[in-house]
């Protein structure tokens, strides 16, 4: 058999010839199981062995390796290549300047990290032996598995705007420390000082830790919870969606009529359904977006599905699980379940659809785990993002196929609690290559956040527009007329971006719903 | 070749090595208000250490009651084959207790037992229950462990710094030749006291569980210093390395599999090591499974990639999560999911018994020259249990550390000889300047696959022979050909190969010749032509003759509590 070919374009730099870096392509062999490091060694060993990386263990446990392949930080000793994936793109982690090709100066990290009192603190001395329960370190346990490889550091939006933050390696370390029975320095000023709220929980670090530790929900949420525990006030956005959650069931403030109060009925049904879900709104579809609501409504109408739409809905209480408000948070949880449970006995269904990244995100992840360990059960529905729901439980081949020409060339945004959230990466696109006229064009930077998360739109405005900044650049770069996603925190985000330029953002069930409409009139 | 330009640095303790053994020496020498400098050639944290997976021998009685350190140092010696030094032993098992709890005490976190005190595992040819551990990532929680440590203290830290020659003035060690990889430059430390820990050679066979790193560095910079070796012929081949796929050949699959009930199958499903050690089966010693497994491949009784198979598919999945999480990782990334499947294992170049030759202060032969951990050779005898490496690196890792400061504090700055200084930087810098020559990547293919074929788990007199004749032509006319094939000093891994080849063909002669000298099997040592009047009880010991030529010697046991039968 021919061995298999493939191309891998590296970073090369040697600041001390150079002026600028520059790529090298390789012809490289391809064998099964190979991983970015064998490519690295084959070249080395081929090509040029004075090409820099770095490695020792070749087995994701001493974290050398990371580098950024085909744009995102992994560690190359346990990246797999595909060969068929097009070129194999191979540079040096980010934030961090380059001593030469992919190997990076780490020293700014380093001397960070040193600054939090990394070890555990103590104010006597350990008594020999010292009893520590099994239970009392059981998160502890997950999170210290870094292995300080930095690769998380390389893709944090937050970070790369600014040094304020720590970044996730640290923060980690953090609570890593606040979580140790035996440390007694206080963790949570420390956090604060460190910037905790400038995360925004984007997700992007775990899926990037090659030990996939939990940062944002086992570090940055947990250490913001503590905060407020210990008394620290929320930033005045923060605490205003908090407040407004626990006043009226909702995280902002009324402007124009609400979708649920303007809907007719609480029941959309179609002749011979093929399903039969609840519609969970979230804040902004009910106060901000009710066209988008309809939207939602009319496609899985079109679709087949009869549709509830429960008028005594409250809020996820997202901004309170992310920014630390425990209670305001579990509050909400436990309303949020027995408002569906009860929808779902008394209609007979057992799914729950949701067209808001972070609301089905925090249903998903956040109510669910929480309802379970409470009462022992978890809530008695699943939960779908629509995207999900039409793909993956209607089926692509049963639906209704939009008939409507839009002619438009339309990139993608992937909500992060969509994406990373919720895993529903591609559904939302093949929605969007169904809509005739529509020529969808693919932004290699599509699963970026755009800075609204996390409480960071609402408590560092400054830096979370920052990071749509940055958001905004990939997405003009792709040369589309319209950015579709599946968020209307992010929709707003990104609206706030465009505003002034020629480039739309809608949100998917608009389009859909749009293209449907637009077939009716043709026909 | 006129001077090179270098950089001098001062300290009074200088430790060559980051790994478990160079950090803990590093921070007790610091405890003694001196100026400490720990090199490494990786960044900080990433020493081969990080990779050890099963635990820390240490005889707390926490599971089993009855342990004590009489039989931990009964089962070390036994396993060693007697030729253990005894009294290095003896430090080991008595220490390593404290040593565990300094290690909570800057925040190590292991597993518990349901008093909530610090769990343990059996292993391979122990009494009890013994090994301490953190999952299946023990070295990696020690690793980052003294870390942070190192970070809390006054230790300054010059990582990714190569040290290629030890510096002896007037018989007295006076620092180190060293070059920054990250740009290049030519630095010299000057110290009252050097700690070398620089770890083991595994890199030198072709098959290897071992770092990148793990090339000899400190046994050749040692013996070239003067320094006197002891037990190099001993190389433990783990039993279990990984097969599949070609990348991952070597990687090692941890005894903790073993530990935790993982039974061994050849291709006919046989329990085969009921044939060969039917009372303790898989639990068996190192050398006496990893032969069972090459006797199955070499009888036709294996898999089809050269190994046999170990399964825990019999175990609960919630056991397998929670003690082997690492396991999980490691063969999913070869598409194999142990909770299910068996893996496939064959032996692999483990483990140095052998290094430099240390007194009871953890010092060299050499006045001022202190060692620890992998590098040092008398704790292990001729075979290592699994978790005394990790007991010893921090156990002799901080008596090295202490006796380094004690030492430093009674002695002055030696002074160093710049020509040899010279010399040492013109050697180097000569690889790159060369026109023609051999590349690093082919000289080490050559070599590896040498000691591979020659001096592995099945040795004979035919084999060694060859080897020795080899190394010895290896010496002389591939090391002062090296060639460095791009002459770029900033971060160039060519350049480091080629300077890391000189420090393997001497460790690998050290290793060739001193398995050719001995005509028994002892320990991990095994001729398949054992001269029955051989009985192997004596140490070798190496050193370089005032002619330059390698000098070796037996050497009485060390016996202070159980003789030999
Ligand atoms: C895969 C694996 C698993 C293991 N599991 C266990 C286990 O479960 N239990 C156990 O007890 N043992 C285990 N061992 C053995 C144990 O890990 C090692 O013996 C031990 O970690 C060695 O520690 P060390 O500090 O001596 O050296 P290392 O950790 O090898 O460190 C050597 C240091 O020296 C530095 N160095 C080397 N040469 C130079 C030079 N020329 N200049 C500058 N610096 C230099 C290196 O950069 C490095 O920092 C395992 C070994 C392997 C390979
Ligand atoms: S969740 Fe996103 S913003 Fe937060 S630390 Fe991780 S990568 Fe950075
Ligand atoms: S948290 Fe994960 S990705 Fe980040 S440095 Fe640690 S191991 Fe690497
Ligand atoms: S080489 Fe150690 S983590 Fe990749």
């Amino acid at each position: 058999m021919a061995t298999k070919m493939f191309k891998a374009r590296v970073f090369r730099y040697n600041p001390d010839t150079d002026d600028a870096p520059h790529f090298e392509e390789f012809d490289v062999a391809y064998e099964p199981g190979m991983t970015v490091l064998d490519t690295l060694l084959y070249i080395q060993d081929k090509y040029d062995s004075s090409l820099a990386f770095r490695w020792e263990c070749r087995g994701g446990q001493c974290g050398s390796c990371a580098v950024k392949v085909n744009g995102t930080a992994r560690i190359a000793c346990r990246a797999k290549v595909d060969p068929d994936d097009g070129p194999l793109v191979l540079e040096p982690l980010e934030k961090m300047p380059v001593i030469k090709d992919l190997v990076t100066d780490m020293s700014r990290v380093k001397e960070r990290v040193r600054r939090i009192r990394p070890y555990v603190v103590r104010d006597k001395p350990a008594p020999r032996p010292e009893i520590v329960h099994a239970e009392e370190i059981e998160t502890l346990r997950e999170i210290r598995k870094c292995i300080e490889c930095y690769a998380c550091l390389s893709n944090c939006p937050a970070l790369r705007e600014t040094w304020d933050y720590a970044g996730p390696m640290i923060i980690r370390q953090i609570a890593r420390l606040e979580l140790d029975p035996r440390d007694v320095e206080d963790r949570i000023a420390i956090a604060l000082d460190e910037s905790v709220y400038a995360c925004t929980t984007c997700k992007m670090c775990e899926d990037i830790c090659p030990k996939s530790i939990k940062i944002p929900a086992l570090a940055v949420e947990l250490l913001r919870a503590k905060a407020v525990e210990a008394g620290y006030p929320l930033a005045e956005g923060q605490q205003g969606f908090i407040d407004q959650i626990n006043k009226t069931g909702r995280s902002v403030p009324e402007k124009d009529t609400p979708l649920l109060r303007s809907l007719e009925s609480e029941e959309f049904l179609v002749d011979n359904p093929r399903g039969r879900v609840a519609f969970f709104t979230g804040c902004l579809i009910d106060y901000r977006m009710q066209g988008t609501g309809r939207s939602l409504i009319e496609v899985l109408n079109r679709n087949g599905i009869d549709v509830i739409v429960p008028k005594q809905q409250w809020c996820c209480a997202s901004p309170a699980f992310r920014t630390g408000d425990l209670k305001t948070a579990h509050d909400a949880a436990r309303r949020v379940t027995k408002i569906f449970e009860d929808v779902a006995d008394k209609y007979g269904l057992d799914t729950v659809v949701v067209a808001c990244a972070g609301c089905g995100k925090t249903l998903r992840e956040d109510h669910r785990p929480f309802i379970a360990e409470e009462r022992g059960e978890p809530p008695r529905f699943k939960v779908y993002d629509l995207a999900e729901y039409l793909i993956d439980v209607i089926g692509k081949e049963n639906i209704v196929p939009p008939k409507g020409e839009l002619d438009l060339e339309v990139t993608y945004h992937e909500p992060c609690h969509l994406g990373r959230g919720q895993g529903v990466v591609d559904q939302p696109i093949e929605l969007l290559k169904m809509i005739p006229g529509v020529k969808y064009i693919d932004d290699p930077y599509k699963n970026r956040c755009c800075g609204a998360g996390g409480g960071v739109r609402a408590g560092r405005r400054d830096l979370s527009m920052k990071i749509a900044t940055t958001r905004k650049e990939q997405i003009l770069a792709t040369g589309a007329d319209m950015v579709a996603t599946e968020c209307p925190f992010c929709t707003i985000q990104i609206g706030d971006m465009m505003k002034g330029l020629d480039v739309k953002v809608r949100y998917l069930p608009d389009l859909l719903a749009e293209s449907y409409r637009k077939g009716d009139e043709e026909t | 070749m006129s001077q090179l330009p270098y950089k001098t640095i001062l300290c009074d303790v200088l430790v060559v090595g980051a790994g478990g053994a160079g950090c803990r020496a590093a921070i007790e020498a610091a405890k003694h208000n001196l100026d400490v400098v720990i090199i490494s050639k990786e960044l900080l944290g990433k020493a081969h250490t990080s990779m050890a997976e099963g635990g820390y021998n240490v005889s707390l009685g926490n599971v089993d009651p009855l342990d004590d350190v009489e039989t931990h140092f009964k089962d070390t010696v036994v396993g060693g084959a007697y030729l253990n030094n005894q009294e290095l032993v003896e430090i080991l098992v008595t220490d390593a207790a404290e040593r565990i709890f300094d290690l909570e005490e800057v925040g190590a976190v292991f597993d518990r037992t349901p008093e909530g005190k610090i769990a343990q595992r059996p292993f391979g040819k122990q009494s009890w229950r013994r090994t301490a551990y953190a999952s299946d990532r023990t070295g990696s929680e020690i690793m980052v462990t003294l870390t942070e440590a190192i970070r809390k203290s006054s230790v300054r830290v010059f990582d990714e710094v190569f040290a290629t020659k030890i510096l002896v003035h007037d018989g007295r060690a006076a620092g180190v030749c060293a070059v920054d990889l990250k740009y290049g430059d030519y630095l010299v430390f000057r110290a009252k006291a050097v700690v070398m820990a620089t770890g083991g050679a595994g890199r030198i066979f072709k098959v290897t569980s071992n770092a990148q790193l793990d090339v000899g560095d400190g046994y050749a910079m040692a013996y070239e210093a003067g320094a006197a070796l002891i037990d190099m012929e001993m190389i433990q081949f783990h039993p279990t390395g990984m097969v599949r796929p070609e990348s991952a050949r070597g990687r090692l699959v941890t005894e903790a599999v073993r530990g935790e009930g993982g039974i061994l199958l050849n291709n006919r499903g046989e329990r085969f090591m009921a044939r060969y050690y039917p009372q303790v089966m898989e639990l068996a010693g190192r050398d006496q499974v990893a032969r069972s497994i090459m006797t199955e491949v070499l009888e036709g009784r294996g898999s089809p990639d050269g190994g046999v198979y170990l399964s825990i598919a019999h175990l609960p999945r919630s056991v397998i999560e929670f003690r082997l999480e690492s396991m999980i990782e490691q063969f999913a990334d070869a598409g194999v999911d142990i909770r299910n499947e068996p893996m496939q294992v064959s032996p692999t170049a483990h483990h140095f018994m052998g290094g430099i030759l240390i007194d009871t202060d953890a010092q060299s032969t050499i006045p001022g020259l202190f060692a620890a951990g992998e590098c040092t050779g008398g704790v292990h005898g001729g075979n290592r249990l699994g978790g005394n490496a990790l007991a010893d690196t921090q156990v002799f890792g901080a008596l090295a550390g202490k006796n380094a400061a004690e030492f430093a504090k009674e002695h002055g700055l030696p002074p160093v000889d710049r020509d040899e200084i010279r010399d040492e930087f013109v050697r180097l810098e000569a690889m790159l300047l060369r026109e023609s020559g051999i590349s690093p990547a082919d000289a080490r293919e050559e070599l590896t696959t040498l000691m591979w074929n020659d001096v592995q788990i099945f040795r004979n007199e035919e084999g060694l022979s060859r080897a020795v004749k080899e190394l010895r032509r290896i010496e002389k006319e591939v090391v002062p050909n090296i060639k460095v094939d791009i002459q770029v000093k900033r971060f160039n891994p060519g350049w480091h190969q080629a300077i890391e080849f000189g420090h393997m063909v001497i460790t690998a002669r050290m290793v060739a010749e001193a398995a050719l000298m001995r005509k028994g099997s002892r320990g991990a040592h095994f001729r398949t032509d054992a001269d029955p009047n051989d009985d192997g009880l004596y140490n070798i010991v190496i050193r370089k003759g005032d002619d330059g030529e390698m000098v070796l010697e037996k050497r009485d046991l060390v016996i202070t509590k159980i003789p030999p039968p």
